[in-house]
């Protein structure tokens, strides 16, 4: 366990707070030290949303904080974001040291939720719990038991045959968060389904998170993030999960993710259109091999201006989905391959299972590995045929350069590359993922 | 309609005797046919001494240290004692060493999330150790943990002086809370007019003294054998001093916030009962 970790590719626990930024009209409260939202504005480089990173509400606490308490100086806050901030939900999570001295800051937010019948959560996210990856499941666990809650009479579990929850992205640490919730919303809309999408401008936002009760089962898309939601569902309101254990990225994995969806609403008694459905899949793959067949001529000429290996870091979810995708969509032959989420042990079997399932000709090592830095160190020991493609964070580029290789920045840190509103799940997804590599390949052209 | 289950914590002086009187009482609550588990929020992990037979070998924290969280599973550690008495020790750091405070907050929460507090449960007891010195020792009462406290304490001054700061962090968290005093136990030292000064102390604190528990040798013989002076002399007067402590506190009904006093009125109390008088009379014989 002790060691040092080279270039951690998430933050600590305390990172979540920006899944609450991306619900929209909710707020984060910080009750931690004045650190915490600068770092992680810093790792998120230039997206941190409205009141995220350090523009969030802060106790800002420190000494005074430690020996005394800070739950004075949380009220205080609290009191103070509803001055400034029109907001219809509050999130308060906490810091290592809130933590440490255990600050009892239930019972400071059940003064508002009780006094004022405020909408106010709270959730601990000290550092030294967890990471994003893990406490994302922790907020939106929080937001469940504390908010939605109270919103149950009015939403009967599973009581809207056609609605699903979708959990998936965890937002901001996935960079292509908004896009690809987007993408899954609209595909899944195509198949019939009435879609609880939960973050980003595309969702209902905190009205929208009130009849998470109501749907009838949730679809799950993450090979182990988030399963302590789609479980708290489960407990909570006898709701179903239906999972893809990696990110459906080109066509066969969005059809093989579309499919088994309908399959699954059909157990459960959705009332879809089954052919409908089926034939909104027809048509989107269509689309998509039109797109393949536009560039035929121009594939087939380019295949030698290509990279002929790749090394994809990032976390399980996409280097699954990237490595599928790359091998059998665009000739690309993955290499060696280099998890780095830090994934618990006991998912790590079935990862490699999906990895190696994706050809029977070729191995795929995989790593699990937070440790980046080391895991560049294995890349610049091997050797390969041809010129190599690195798919990775901003930190990957100079590595690349060093055994001169192209680059295309995918995960966060993400210095060198803005997304907005880009997918790289579903039909588009994988065409964004062709247009983006070889865009790549082609600037190097002089 | 489901029982309630009822959480109590027992805080008092260092050395008063928390850990043997919520022992005993226990005893006493499982031989009345409750389902009881109780856990130890004290580095040192004898607070289930006497109901296992021995002391707890596997604590919470150095499970959590020797196991990761993610593999700890609750048979690990939550023990089976006397009567089916559920035992659990929070335990810590080494002594001088890390934050126990935070200990009994990490432990608290991962045995929530473990399942340990099952339907069938009547009564969870947390032995905590002597005062509320910091936010992690208030942890068992905070909202959703117990709502019922007994104060373990004597006829001598400085138990009194514990009680009443003890008093003080309860009112601190009954403001915002549940929680609630629900009596004194005076664990007697022989003390002068004892029964009188602590019932007196309890009035002015707004509750009761809920049992007189009179010293007896019988309970240190039953500790060296490791037992509750239940299990072993059964058929002792000591013994049904805590079945009547057990059988109060199942019936008690008297939940206050308490009104901590202040230095001088405590001395006043302590006057009136003439215990600083007699310090000087022994000085005269």
């Amino acid at each position: 366990m002790a060691g040092l970790i080279e270039q951690e590719r998430y933050t600590c626990a305390i990172g979540a707070l920006q899944t609450v930024v991306a619900i929209p009209r909710a707020v984060p409260i910080l009750h931690s030290g004045p650190g915490c939202g600068v770092m992680i504005k810093g790792f998120f480089e230039r997206s941190a949303g409205y009141a995220g990173g350090e523009t969030a509400p802060c106790t800002n606490f420190s000494e005074k904080e430690v020996v005394f308490g800070g739950t004075d100086r949380l009220r205080n806050i609290i009191k103070n974001t509803y001055k400034v901030l029109d907001t219809d939900l509050q999130v308060v999570v906490t810091g290592c040291t809130a933590g440490i001295v255990g600050d009892d800051v239930a019972s400071v937010t059940d003064e508002f939720l009780y006094e004022e019948d405020r909408p106010i959560v709270h959730v601990e996210t000290s550092g030294f719990k967890s990471n994003n990856y893990v406490s994302h499941s922790a907020v939106v666990n929080a937001i469940i038991d504390q908010y939605v809650s109270r919103f149950e009479q009015e939403n009967p579990s599973r009581s809207e045959k056609n609605l699903v929850n979708v959990i998936a992205s965890i937002p901001y640490q996935d960079q292509f968060w908004k896009g690809n919730l987007k993408e899954y919303k609209r595909l899944l809309e195509g198949l019939g389904l009435k879609v609880n999408i939960l973050f980003g401008p595309h969702s209902g936002g905190v009205k929208e998170w009130q009849t998470i009760p109501k749907a009838n089962f949730n679809v799950f898309v993450s090979p182990w993030y988030g399963e302590p939601i789609v479980k708290n569902l489960q407990r909570r309101y006898g709701q179903p999960y239906y999972k893809f254990g990696y990110l459906p990225i080109g066509a066969n994995e969005t059809t093989k993710f579309l499919n088994g969806v309908v399959d699954f609403a059909l157990e459960q008694g959705a009332e879809i259109d089954e052919k409908k459905a089926r034939a909104f899949i027809a048509e989107e793959e269509k689309a998509y091999y039109e797109e393949l067949d536009n560039l035929a001529t121009f594939l087939l000429e380019f295949r030698y201006g290509l990279p002929s290996y790749v090394h994809i870091l990032h976390d399980a979810g996409y280097v699954t989905g990237l490595t599928k995708f790359l091998l059998h969509e665009t000739g690309l032959v993955p290499k060696e391959q280099f998890i780095v989420d830090n994934i618990p042990a006991k998912y790590q079997a079935q990862v490699a299972a999906d990895i190696k399932e994706t050809s029977d000709k070729r191995e795929i090592p995989v790593y699990f590995d937070p440790d980046a830095g080391a895991m560049q160190d294995i890349i610049r020991g091997l050797k390969h045929k041809g010129r190599g493609l690195i798919l990775g964070s901003g930190w990957d580029k100079e590595l690349a350069a060093e055994i001169n290789a192209d680059f295309l920045s995918i995960a966060c840190p993400t210095p060198y590359r803005i997304v907005l509103t880009t997918n790289y799940v579903g039909y588009t997804g994988g065409l964004r993922v062709i247009e983006d590599i070889y865009n790549t390949a082609l600037a190097t052209y002089k | 309609m489901a029982k309630e289950l009822r959480q109590i914590a027992i805080y008092g002086k260092g050395g008063i005797g928390k850990s043997t009187t919520t022992q005993n009482l226990t005893a006493g609550l499982v031989e009345r046919g409750n389902h009881v588990m109780v856990v130890g929020c004290d580095p040192k992990a004898d607070s289930t001494r006497l109901l296992l037979g021995g002391l707890h070998q596997k604590t919470v924290l150095d499970t959590l240290r020797d196991q990761g969280e993610d593999e700890i599973e609750l048979d690990a550690i939550l023990k089976e004692g006397f009567m089916g008495t559920k035992c659990v020790e929070s335990g810590g750091p080494e002594p001088g060493v890390g934050c126990a405070g935070r200990g009994i907050i990490t432990s608290i929460g991962l045995l929530e999330r473990l399942g340990a507090y099952t339907e069938d449960l009547d009564y969870v007891f947390y032995d905590v150790l002597g005062d509320v010195v910091c936010g992690g020792f208030a942890m068992p009462i905070r909202e959703g943990k117990a709502k019922e406290i007994y104060i373990v304490a004597s006829g001598e001054m400085m138990a009194l002086y514990a009680a009443n700061n003890i008093s003080k962090g309860i009112a601190r968290y009954a403001r915002q809370g549940g929680v609630r005093l629900g009596g004194i136990i005076c664990n007697s030292r022989n003390v002068d007019r004892e029964a009188e000064l602590v019932r007196a102390f309890a009035k002015e604190l707004g509750t009761q003294m809920i049992h007189f528990v009179p010293r007896d040798n019988d309970v240190q013989r039953a500790e060296i054998r490791k037992k509750t002076v239940i299990q072993h002399f059964p058929q002792s007067r000591q013994a049904d001093e805590y079945r009547a402590l057990a059988e109060k506190i199942e019936q008690n009904d008297m939940f206050v916030i308490p009104k901590p006093m202040t230095q001088e009125r405590l001395e006043e109390i302590l006057f009136e009962y003439g215990l600083m008088e007699n310090v000087e009379a022994d000085y005269r014989i």
